[in-house]
């Protein structure tokens, strides 16, 4: 039995399961379409824009997993969903405390957020890595890091598959964390608009009195479907991945596929709270 | 045991835990809150079992990734299910497992077909997951408020100038205590099996050590619905689970001596005496 070891996660696309997947995706928002084609509507899309953001952004996210904290392989000690859920919370938190300047500052705040804890957490793996137990970055799966142009093979130990993380994996990083706290925060900003413009006449209150409410419901909703589509997109990596030059980062499709699925199913049922 | 039987066994205890709930509702009183918490303990309890059940094909993103998407999936048909009151509030929790399994059977099938993870369990086990998260969410909330009916959950009171009013950011959902809820519950199910997996792990000590968190989060609610409830009901669930919580550690504690190739009391340090 082994929890760690990967045994699914083959190579490829089945037609059929992704033609299923687009109906479903399809009938979700002709469902939300017909009976609020509004605010609703645009909601919804705007979910299923979130999650496609953030399976996308979980693909650029460096994932050493257990090997890392050995020095045996590259990338950040420790799971696809703690890194993902940690740099899309960020980016959640800072977007919504932004969420009065308006879309386009809430955003900006929820990418910048996501990108600062990634590149946060990276500088610190780095300095671990190096001063702390002594290892060189050095990438296995390229023998040359795509940016700066280092050559990696002469720092590579005998037996691992690389250690440390290179430039390219902490640029991937940070990507990855712009991308999930993107996601994150709009996901949460259109369930808000959703609950705060239906909630008063559900509820027969002023908006102000339903703020709280409609705070509460979208941050808890944005928090579920989060980590719905982190786990899905760690699914589709099964384990580690070193960044966007990983040969793994090519099965993205398929996850970006999932994740608009999935987050269009969580979405109508979180929208149906207010419609039903 | 089987997985049959453990998920038998906890699905209709969770269930039938969570109606006991309603005796709040039909007698006035709130002292039967507990019963939400040994709902959750029962849901728990089994989506140890499949949580086991599922990781054991190699998922390769590590144990707590399941949790993770038990309870994320199971919080969004949880709320849908609390509100839907059509069918009044008896329903619920047959409705909240009912959206749940639908819920999980779609993700799991997403996870399964379209990413291409080719587990024979992963639909079946995914959708249990979802109902398990779904499940312990309800007889959480239940715990911490004494209902679990949407219009109840949304509705706090706060005192203004001696008179009572209505006000939706002191209530369960509107202060965003069901996060708490969410997270305890996700580290509960996630964490007996993690802890337990490996060559020597064996069913019992895994599904003791499940209840013992799950008697663990009841602790940490009622401690939570001080805000919600009055003093002796609060006193009610909190003798519950620490009752629970000692029994099921001891218990843990002597599995794992059990299953221990050897064992060795240590002593604290002495001083050593002045000559």
């Amino acid at each position: 039995m082994s929890a760690i070891k990967a045994g699914g996660g083959s190579e490829g696309m089945k037609p059929v399961a992704v033609v299923v997947g687009i109906i479903l995706l399809i009938l979700a928002l002709g469902v939300v379409y017909y009976l609020s084609p509004g605010v609703a509507f645009m909601g919804l899309l705007g979910v299923v824009i979130g999650g496609l953001l953030i399976g996308f952004g979980v693909h650029f996210v460096p994932v050493g997993g257990a090997p890392a904290a050995m020095g045996q392989s590259p990338g950040i000690a420790t799971g696809v969903t703690m890194l993902a859920a940690g740099a899309g919370l960020a980016g959640l938190f800072g977007g919504a405390w932004a969420a009065e300047y308006g879309l386009a500052v809430a955003l900006a705040g929820g990418a910048i957020g996501g990108g600062l804890m990634m590149a946060i957490t990276c500088l610190m793996v780095n300095i671990i890595y190096v001063y702390a137990m002594g290892i060189p970055a050095a990438s296995g799966k390229v023998a040359k890091d795509p940016i700066t142009g280092d050559t990696f093979e002469a720092y590579k130990s005998q037996g691992t598959e690389g250690h440390g993380l290179p430039f390219i994996s902490y640029v991937g990083g940070v990507i990855g964390g712009i991308l999930g706290g993107l996601g994150g925060t709009l996901i949460y900003l259109e369930l808000l608009e959703v609950y705060e413009t239906f909630l008063p006449t559900l509820l027969n209150a002023s908006p102000d009195e339903v703020k709280a409410l409609a705070v509460g419901l979208a941050g808890i909703f944005a928090i579920g479907m989060f980590l719905v589509n982190a786990v899905i997109a760690a699914y589709n990596i099964t384990g580690t991945i070193e960044g966007p030059h990983d040969p793994k980062f090519k099965r993205f499709p398929r996850a970006v596929i999932g994740c608009a699925v999935a987050s269009a199913v969580c979405g109508v049922l979180a929208i149906f709270v207010v419609l039903v | 045991m089987s997985h049959n039987k453990v998920l038998g066994i906890g699905l209709i205890g969770a269930i039938i835990c969570m109606y006991l709930t309603y005796l709040n509702t039909l007698l006035g009183v709130q002292y039967f809150s507990f019963f939400g918490g040994i709902a959750a303990v029962f849901a728990l309890w089994w989506g140890t079992d499949t949580i086991k059940h599922l990781c054991s094909y190699g998922l390769g993103t590590g144990v707590p990734s399941a949790g993770m998407i038990a309870l994320g999936s199971g919080v969004i048909a949880m709320i849908l299910a609390t509100k839907v009151n059509t069918f009044g509030p008896l329903v619920i929790p047959v409705l909240c497992v009912v959206i749940a399994a639908i819920l999980g059977a779609i993700i799991g099938y997403v996870a399964n077909n379209i990413v291409n993870m080719n587990i024979p369990v992963m639909v079946v086990s995914i959708a249990e997951l979802c109902i398990v998260g779904a499940v312990t969410v309800l007889g959480l909330t239940a715990m911490a408020t004494g209902t679990f009916v949407f219009t109840d959950l949304i509705a706090g009171t706060a005192t203004f100038f001696g008179i009572p009013v209505t006000n939706y950011a002191a209530s369960y959902l509107g202060g965003g205590a069901i996060a708490v809820v969410f997270m305890l519950g996700a580290i509960a199910v996630q964490h007996a099996f993690n802890a337990c997996l490996g060559p020597n792990e064996s069913q019992d000590r895994t599904l003791m050590l499940a209840a013992e968190c799950g008697f663990i989060s009841m602790f940490c609610v009622s401690i939570m619905s001080v805000a919600f409830l009055s003093l002796s009901a609060v006193l009610v669930s909190f003798l519950v689970s620490l009752i629970g919580w000692v029994y099921t550690y001891k218990k843990y504690f002597v599995l794992s001596k059990r299953d221990a190739f050897m064992w060795l009391d240590a002593k604290p340090i002495r001083e050593k005496e002045e000559a």
